[in-house]
């Protein structure tokens, strides 16, 4: 089953590249401005063994990873603490929507002035960012713990951290590791979009600042066909954590594959 | 045992997660005493464009190093990031497009210090060019045109101005489409812009790929061998390390001159910090490198900044220009 699932993602890809590619070997597409897939694909194969570029790879991972591993220390416990106190909650609610839809990468020039290294800039846009869904998924899965599993260890004597740390927690697990994995999506696409905006020593986003510096369109793409492959493997191994540490969750959600 | 297979994995990522993530502190280091200097690393902000030339010609032939420097360069993609990282000692020195400089300078937004001079324009770094087959035949009939420049109220409007203005038009005359150089050619390609206000490498690269047609050298006139850019930091940071800043100085100094008189050596560099072909490095046309950081060329900026209105009042660059230490 997930053979013939990832066969069928892979022929989606196939024909839009195969589509690409006609449309510029007819013509459609002006070669000049948009390279032929074939081009793009070579170059980024190139990519894969140019040292360069996996240094820069390897930066761009660096503060995603550590903005993504400080947004959960931050917001997880955050999320449990709101989760658990709803007066709290119904206070900071609105301050919570107000600060949520602000676009990090607009907070930069603001970052830049106190953040006293390059990497500290973009960590803490990319923590702002990655805050929100783990914060938010969190809270709600609080909320959907089963009032009758609690109170069944109540009637049996159980204090509140005990009923935290057998019910709550466990339950609203699957909700957290589900505003990681969006959150990891987030991370990503904020931490390049700060390389473009902001630049930096190395990066993704550098790559590509630098390429199209050089006026290699093909290589701008095939930096960013990169990136696009980073967001899937990272999304993949996520979803399949959250399916073998959860199956339970699953099964009761209905959203068994 | 599947499910304590897939536990271990968790913690084994989690665990990578946590390691790169200790990795990532920065170690900079500051410690003085060597050749008296009060910073031995300075972080430099650059744009990877043949401006920065000079400073990656000093790095590989140690110019940096003789003088008891260590210089990180770091790409700031624009002014809006530059100043702010300057201020917060993120960078000590940028590259800092006059322009800009003196707009930003005016604005109070920090009080700027030139070090050095590190490009000038010449002949046809600076054109504005069109379609092979754009009606377009000189500057006049950019009437009601669209033109792409790199930004709005920037060096690239002051250029065109000045280009629009000697040709009898005013720079209301047209209508600026601001976007990144990168995306420029697609654009003229397309027909969503009319004309172009481009450098280097793409003026080649349109050229040579579309067969763009140049209508107008923009660095003429008033703007011929205009001053472009030079090595820039903030009066903190110059009065915090002036032994450091003055070795910048001698050692950025003494590359501007293998640069501007060795275009080779030029070539040579451009692809370590560019994705540019050899190949299209070695026929780009390239701007001077002046060795002195004369009051006088930097002044024009401002004056002709002033006649545009891109500045509202007389500006005296003479205190902003750091004398080359001996």
């Amino acid at each position: 089953m997930i053979l013939s699932r990832v066969v069928r993602g892979a022929t989606g890809v196939a024909v839009l590249l195969a589509a690409a590619e006609v449309a510029g070997r007819t013509g459609l597409l002006d070669t000049q401005i948009m390279p032929l897939a074939s081009t793009v694909l070579t170059e980024a194969a190139g990519l894969a063994v140019d040292p360069e570029f996996l240094r820069d790879v390897s930066a761009t991972v660096e503060v995603w990873a550590e903005g993504l591993l400080i947004a959960a220390l931050l917001a997880v416990p955050l999320g449990v603490l709101l989760g658990s106190l709803p007066r709290a909650e119904i206070a900071l609610r609105p301050l919570i929507e107000f600060l949520r839809p602000i676009p990090s990468v607009a907070l930069i020039p603001l970052v830049a002035l106190i953040a006293v290294t390059d990497g500290a800039l973009k960590v803490t846009v990319i923590v702002y960012a990655a805050c929100w869904p783990v914060l938010v998924n969190t809270m709600y899965g609080l909320h959907d713990v089963d009032p009758v599993a609690k109170d069944t260890l109540r009637a049996f004597g159980f204090g509140r951290l005990a009923v935290l740390l057998r019910v709550t927690l466990p339950s609203a697990a699957p909700f957290v590791l589900t505003g990681v994995r969006l959150a990891a999506s987030v991370a990503l696409v904020v931490a390049i979009s700060a390389e473009l905006l902001a630049g930096g020593e190395g990066g993704i986003g550098v790559y590509i600042v630098r390429a199209g510096s050089g006026y290699r369109i093909d290589l701008m793409l095939a930096a960013t066909v990169w990136a696009g492959v980073i967001g899937l493997v990272v999304n993949t191994l996520l979803v399949r954590a959250e399916r073998g540490l959860f199956r339970w969750h699953a099964a009761r959600a209905g959203v068994a594959q | 045992m599947r499910l304590l297979g897939r536990r271990a994995l968790v913690i084994g990522v989690i665990a990578a997660l946590t390691l790169t993530a200790c990795s990532g502190a920065d170690t900079d280091t500051t410690a003085g005493g060597n050749n008296g200097l009060e910073k031995t690393t300075i972080k430099v902000g650059i744009l990877p464009i043949a401006d920065v030339a000079a400073l990656f010609i000093a790095q590989e032939r140690g110019f940096f190093k003789a003088e008891g420097l260590t210089v990180k360069p770091e790409i700031v993609a624009s002014t809006q990031v530059s100043i702010p990282k300057l201020v917060s000692g993120a960078v000590d020195i940028t590259l800092g497009n006059y322009f800009s400089v003196l707009a930003a300078q005016e604005a109070k937004m920090a009080n700027f210090r030139i070090l050095a001079d590190t490009f000038q324009a010449k002949q046809d770094v600076f054109d504005i060019v069109v379609r092979k087959d754009s009606p377009i035949q000189s500057v006049k009939d950019l009437k009601g045109k669209k033109i792409s420049v790199a930004a709005l109220n920037s060096i690239g409007t002051l250029a065109v101005d000045s280009t629009l203005r000697a040709n009898g038009l005013s720079p209301e005359d047209v209508e600026y489409a601001p976007m990144p150089f990168p995306e420029a050619p697609g654009k003229l390609a397309s027909g969503q812009t009319d004309a172009a206000w481009l450098t280097e490498p793409f003026l080649t690269g349109v050229q040579k790929d579309m067969g763009a047609r140049k209508i107008a050298d923009t660095m003429t006139g008033a703007m011929a061998d205009f001053p472009i850019a030079g090595w820039t930091t903030i009066e903190p940071t110059l009065t915090k390390y002036p032994k450091a800043m003055a070795a910048f100085q001698r050692a950025i100094v003494k590359a501007q001159q293998i640069a501007d008189s060795d275009r080779k050596a030029v070539e040579k560099v451009l692809p370590l910090y560019t994705q540019i072909k050899p190949e299209t490095a070695a026929i780009i046309t390239l701007g001077a490198y002046p060795s002195t950081l004369n009051q006088t060329r930097i002044q024009r900026v401002a004056d002709l900044m002033l006649e545009y209105g891109y500045l509202k009042s007389k500006m005296n660059v003479g205190p902003l220009l750091v004398p080359m230490p001996q």
